[in-house]
């Protein structure tokens, strides 16, 4: 159970023990200890203002009920009132601004540190767990935790103002004080009760509100393909139903949730109706005096308020403090790639051997068993295979993004485990079967991977590519925007500038996976000019899809179960009539010149 | 409403000139319970003045020299039945807000949809999916909240601020300058606050939504970054987002620590005591209206203090109700045409002089001329954004051409009947939208009442009836349950078998499906070639067997066509075809 119950969690999620957690929250804190120090102060101070206007009344009334005073008391009483209120404003002034601060600066480290960690974190990692619920611990997990800070300062405000107000009511009359307090207990009850009940109505409504936000979207994305068809009428039907069954769970859960004030204030107006006759009873009886009589009517919201806030205060607090735990989680999950030294040295020739290597992902599963596979200086290899053969894993453990367990893998005859990680990165280009690209023009995807490289240096490379005309092809070359994760532009110029960005970079090692998607013709011989340049130039390992690809390797791998079973040139192995030879007719006949001059007929 | 493709009339009229005017014409139609709501919120903020009055009435009496007992208690009794009375007006008014608010998003959620029925397909293409989902969810659910809590605390908080002056006037009527001075400051105040916190909260949400898209981009493509070894920069650009929005919360913070009422109320406490005491001193009103005063002006708490956080969510509603309103009110170009001609199609499609472009600046096609044969196969190449898709989409008029003309069968589409048209070409996209319902549902959608064997034979023809019987359980099983997902190639022919049902005389097919493997493209290649049997089709691909063999070949580039004719003629005349179907 713990503080995450209820939420879903995550493999890398622990507890800490509730020592741990608050000190690990408090080295966070701890740069802003001095503004918490003045916060708290003010906190004190602001509840204990906030419980004297009362008694400043109740003994202008009594100075009152003794006879027409001297005037200069009135004033002085009603100066210190305005004085007093003054003073709660101000504080309030300096809590806010303070607590706004500390809030954001507190938030900020957090997620920075989050994020810095799972950008630091290894890929491995990354597999496993969704961004999507990476980025929710980073932004609204922080949240969370931040509004645990407001939470605690405005209970322990209300803590101090109901505290000093029992003090002043037990000074002025302690029976009629705890007869006032009898009632305490009424509250909390309906609260907690109340809690639960809104807690399971929510939680229904949540799930319902779920439910019909995706039948409404479902409705919204079918209304194209509705009107190809001459169905609006059907799809108009679906989405009423939805939305009438919304309008249900949402009447449902706001008759529940707007109840709450109007009982608390019923329970409250007993509570005054009680201490209006008793009290006065009291001053008849000469136990207190009229003021003091006042001075518990006028009491009664500033200690109740409190309690209500302070009851409601504990589910918040389990809500910021499983926020915590899971952000920390996140911040100290370990790593699994660790290097052994720093070696950087100028050059990469770009030899790559595998000896007796032995690699298991996370759960257990072997993909490579004693694998040896020796690449030299400048070779192009395409490594071919069915799903699963251990493709992808080869490429992978070349760019060091995942440990493996026995056996050697040596860069230019060195342990790349010896090598520091981010220069040798430097000298890999890798592009991903999906090309990555960020928000931005092109010319900052391209030079993602060189910062310092000149906008003529990209031009020139991409006259390299039949002539630039490639470019054209954008709406305003080189500065088009391509979108969140290059959304705006098409599949085939994702490549196209994943591949800039490899040129750009000038890797002595190139590592491809390839796309499966398909491409325009006119593309694909684009992209076809671009791969050539960059074989031309360094050592490189394609996992190939497409045919042409696999034709301008040097050396052709089959790849079954992680085991090399043949190797050669395309046509060697073709004649051969092998696994490669079933490869092709899987996977490459269809992409063959000769495959289209026959199909149509 | 002007001319729609489709309308079925909204429940009532409303009035849509502005926002405002259009959430009170809503309101309007349910005023009943609307009224309820306003009503429990003047009983309830009436009935909060009644124990200030008591308690003055019980001092008084405390300080007569002859206390009563009874006086005490028919206070208590006043106290207890008033606020009881107040509770149930309170919940009367909380509840007949919920139920407005929540009927409200219930209708302006149907009228909503309803209007985006009747847009046209241009509308829609060019309108992104997600969008139109985010504003019929997240903007109409703010409008919900614009009544409850928004108005509802506003209207319920701003009755409070009249109870104090009615109490003043009973008492004395110079009292009245306390509270008078501070409902026109506070009004002030509070427009003046609202106006200096705006551009702030849109700060801080707009650097919000900048570090946010930019964090998730750096996580997903995380691969990407540490290839390039680029994690140092990443989180240097986190800091620097992260700091903007930092910036932007703490100068929210700051106008908020500045909120002017709460000083104003502290004022109006101090100096509305010393005046009742003044009054007191002169023997112009007993210690007991000094009480009463006192109590009646501790009222103003409530508004002053629920205004921070109700007034800025009425403003994100209006907001809101203008973006539902933007949509809402966007002409349509195109209308039903009900007088139009209307008789089976043969399929010739001729397009001369067209050009046509989406907005003033762009041309997306220009000088398009070109006759196809009813039965042709009409295969249209060339690179992203070249025009192929707004080609296709001139002839099922999902869009009017800017100038020139589209004609089938030798009358221009503008004078077609446009339910004759769509009926009779079947657009399938690139991105295939499958409703999650049972396969047979989905393939049915074109033709509802279809039987089973009819679908299962259309399913046949599009090459999908074998993997759809390897799914657990065939034709009945729902997409996306227990994670049924389809491949592009599958979808593709369950929209194939749409096709085949409704049996249309044209067919327009987005062909750039990849098959990853050679089976795959061979089921594919014989589903698109029995849909194209007996029916003009245009398919934009990739597929050079689609192109080798189509009888017409389109290549367009930047918004013309730059070669037409069939592959022999292509494979001597244009160099650049040429290269396509040559080994490298």
């Amino acid at each position: 159970m713990g503080f995450s119950a209820g939420l879903a969690s995550e493999s890398y999620d622990r507890q800490y023990s509730n020592k741990t957690l608050l000190g690990r929250i408090w080295a966070y804190a701890k740069p802003e200890r001095k503004r918490i120090l003045v916060i708290l102060f003010a906190v004190l101070l602001h509840g204990g203002v906030g419980a004297l206007p009362p008694v400043i009344v109740a003994k202008v009334l009594d100075e009152g009920v003794a006879g027409i005073p001297d005037h200069q008391v009135f004033y002085l009483l009603a100066a210190v009132i305005i004085v007093l209120e003054l003073l709660g404003y101000l504080l309030y002034y300096i809590n806010h601004r303070l607590l706004a601060r500390v809030i954001a600066d507190i938030n900020r480290s957090l997620s920075t540190d989050a994020f810095a960690a799972s950008m630091r974190q290894d890929m491995a990692f990354h597999d496993v767990f969704s961004s999507g619920k990476i980025v929710s611990r980073i932004t609204t997990d922080t949240r969370d935790f931040s509004t645990l800070i407001t939470l605690t300062m405005d209970v322990a405000n209300n803590l101090v103002q109901s505290v000093v107000t029992s003090i002043i009511l037990l000074t002025a009359e302690w029976h009629l004080a705890l007869l006032f307090f009898l009632t305490v207990p009424a509250f909390i009850l309906f609260v907690s009760l109340y809690r639960n009940l809104a807690r399971r109505v929510s939680r229904q409504g949540m799930r319902a509100m779920a439910n019909v936000n995706a039948t409404i979207k479902e409705t919204i994305s079918g209304i194209a393909i509705a009107k190809n068809f001459r169905q609006e009428e059907r799809i108009y039907d679906e989405f009423k139903r939805s939305n009438i069954l919304s309008y249900r769970t949402n009447v449902k859960r706001g008759m529940v949730l707007s109840t709450v004030f109007p009982i608390t204030r019923m329970l409250g107006a007993l509570a005054t109706a009680m201490l209006v006759y008793f009290g006065a009873i009291s001053v008849t009886q000469g136990v207190i005096t009229a003021g003091a009589w006042y001075l518990f009517i006028l009491s009664t919201d500033r200690f109740l308020q409190p309690i209500l806030s302070i009851t409601s205060y504990w589910t918040q607090v389990q809500t910021g403090l499983s926020a915590a735990e899971r952000i920390l989680a996140l911040i100290d999950a370990e790593h699994t790639v660790i290097q052994t030294g720093g070696y950087n040295p100028e050059n990469y020739r770009g030899r790559i051997d595998f000896n007796h290597l032995t690699f298991r992902y996370a759960n257990g599963y072997t993909v490579l068993n004693d694998f040896s596979l020796h690449i030299r200086e400048g070779e192009n290899i395409a490594i071919v295979g069915h799903t699963g053969a251990g493709k992808t894993s080869i490429a992978r453990l070349i760019a060091r993004f995942y440990e493996f367990q026995s056996g050697e893998l040596l860069i230019d005859g060195k342990d790349i485990r010896s090598y520091d990680l981010h220069a040798l990165r430097q000298h890999m280009g890798l592009v991903t079967q999906v090309p990555f690209l960020f928000e931005g023009t092109v010319e900052e995807n391209i030079r993602f991977a060189r910062p310092e490289i000149t906008r003529e240096e990209i031009l020139a490379l991409a006259s390299q590519i039949g002539g630039g005309e490639w470019l054209d092809t954008f709406a305003n070359g080189l500065d088009t925007r391509v979108g969140e994760r290059g959304a705006q532009i098409s599949m085939g110029q994702r490549q196209l500038v994943a591949l800039m960005r490899v040129l750009a970079q000038n890797p002595s090692v190139f590592i491809l996976d390839e796309a499966t998607a398909s491409i325009d013709p006119f593309t694909e011989k684009q992209i076809q000019t671009a791969l050539n340049l960059i074989l031309n130039q360094s050592t490189s390992v394609l996992i190939a899809h497409r045919l042409s690809t696999v034709q301008s390797a040097d050396r052709i791998i089959v790849l079954r179960d992680g085991d090399i079973i043949e190797e050669g040139t395309h046509s060697q192995l073709l004649k051969q009539g092998g696994h490669y030879s079933e490869l092709y007719n899987t996977y490459f006949r269809h992409q063959s010149l000769d495959y289209a001059e026959h199909a149509g007929g | 409403m002007g001319v729609s493709e489709f309308s079925i009339p909204f429940r009532y009229k409303t009035n849509k000139a502005n926002p405002v005017v259009w959430l009170l014409s809503h309101t309007l139609h349910h005023w009943a319970v609307f009224l309820a709501a306003l009503l429990g919120a003047v009983g309830n903020a009436a009935l909060a003045s009644i124990p200030a009055i008591q308690f003055g009435i019980v001092f008084t009496n405390l300080t007569s020299g002859a206390p009563d007992k009874n006086v005490f208690i028919q206070a208590a009794l006043v106290i207890t039945f008033s606020q009881v009375l107040r509770g149930l007006f309170q919940l009367m008014r909380n509840l007949a807000f919920e139920v407005t608010a929540q009927r409200i998003e219930r209708d302006v959620r149907d009228e909503f949809y309803i209007s985006l029925l009747g847009k046209s397909m241009t509308f829609h293409s060019l309108q992104s999916v997600g969008d139109l989902m985010a504003r019929a969810t997240n903007d109409i659910r703010e409008v919900n909240f614009l009544y409850s809590p928004g108005i509802n605390m506003v209207f319920g908080s701003i009755n409070f601020l009249f109870v104090p002056p009615i109490i003043a006037w009973q008492i004395h009527p110079a009292l009245l300058l306390t509270p008078l001075l501070f409902i026109l400051t506070y009004f002030i105040a509070v427009t003046a606050y609202l106006k200096k916190l705006r551009p702030i909260t849109d700060k801080v949400r707009s650097s919000f939504g900048l570090m946010n898209s930019r964090l998730a981009e750096a996580i997903d493509g995380v691969e990407t970054v540490k290839a390039a070894a680029q994690e140092e920069n990443e989180i240097a650009l986190f800091r620097r987002n992260i700091r903007a929005y930092r910036d932007a919360s703490v100068e929210q913070g700051d106008i908020e620590a500045r909120f002017l009422p709460l000083l104003l109320l502290a004022l109006a406490m101090g100096f509305g005591l010393l005046h009742a005491l003044v009054l007191f001193q002169q023997g112009t009103i007993p210690l007991g209206d000094v009480i009463k005063y006192f109590s009646a002006l501790a009222l103003l708490n409530f508004p002053t203090n629920s205004s921070i956080h109700s007034y800025s969510q009425i403003s994100l509603g209006v907001a809101s109700a203008r973006r539902l309103l933007s949509i809402m009110n966007t002409e349509n170009n195109l209308d039903k045409n009900d007088a139009g001609r209307a008789e089976p199609l043969r399929g010739e499609v001729r397009f001369t002089n067209l050009s046509f472009s989406y907005n003033t600046h762009n041309t997306a096609l220009q000088n398009i001329n070109f006759v196809v044969k009813p039965g042709q196969t009409v295969a249209i190449v060339g690179q992203t954004g070249s025009g192929k898709t707004t080609l296709v989409r001139l002839i099922n008029r999902t869009y009017d051409p800017s100038e020139g003309s589209v004609q089938i069968d030798g009358c221009d589409l503008r004078d077609w009947r446009l339910d004759t048209l769509r009926s009779q070409i079947s657009i399938i996209e690139q991105d295939i939208f499958l409703f999650s319902t049972s396969i047979a549902d989905n393939i049915a959608f074109s033709k509802p009442g279809a039987t089973r064997a009819e679908v299962e034979a259309a399913a046949r023809k599009a090459q999908a009836h074998a993997f759809i019987t390897a799914l657990p359980e065939a034709y009945d099983t729902i997409i996306g349950e227990r994670g049924v997902t389809l491949s592009g190639g599958q979808r593709q022919r369950i929209a194939l078998a749409r096709a085949f049902l409704t049996d249309p005389k044209i067919l327009i097919l987005d062909d750039s499906t990849s098959a990853i493997d050679s089976q795959t493209e061979d089921e594919i290649q014989r589903a698109i070639k029995a849909a194209s049997e007996g029916r003009t089709t245009f398919i934009i691909t990739h597929r050079l067997s689609q192109i080798r063999w189509a009888d017409l070949i389109i290549v367009m580039r930047r918004g013309t066509i730059s070669d037409i004719g069939t592959h022999t003629e292509l494979m001597q005349s244009s160099a650049s075809y040429r290269n396509i179907f040559t080994e490298s």
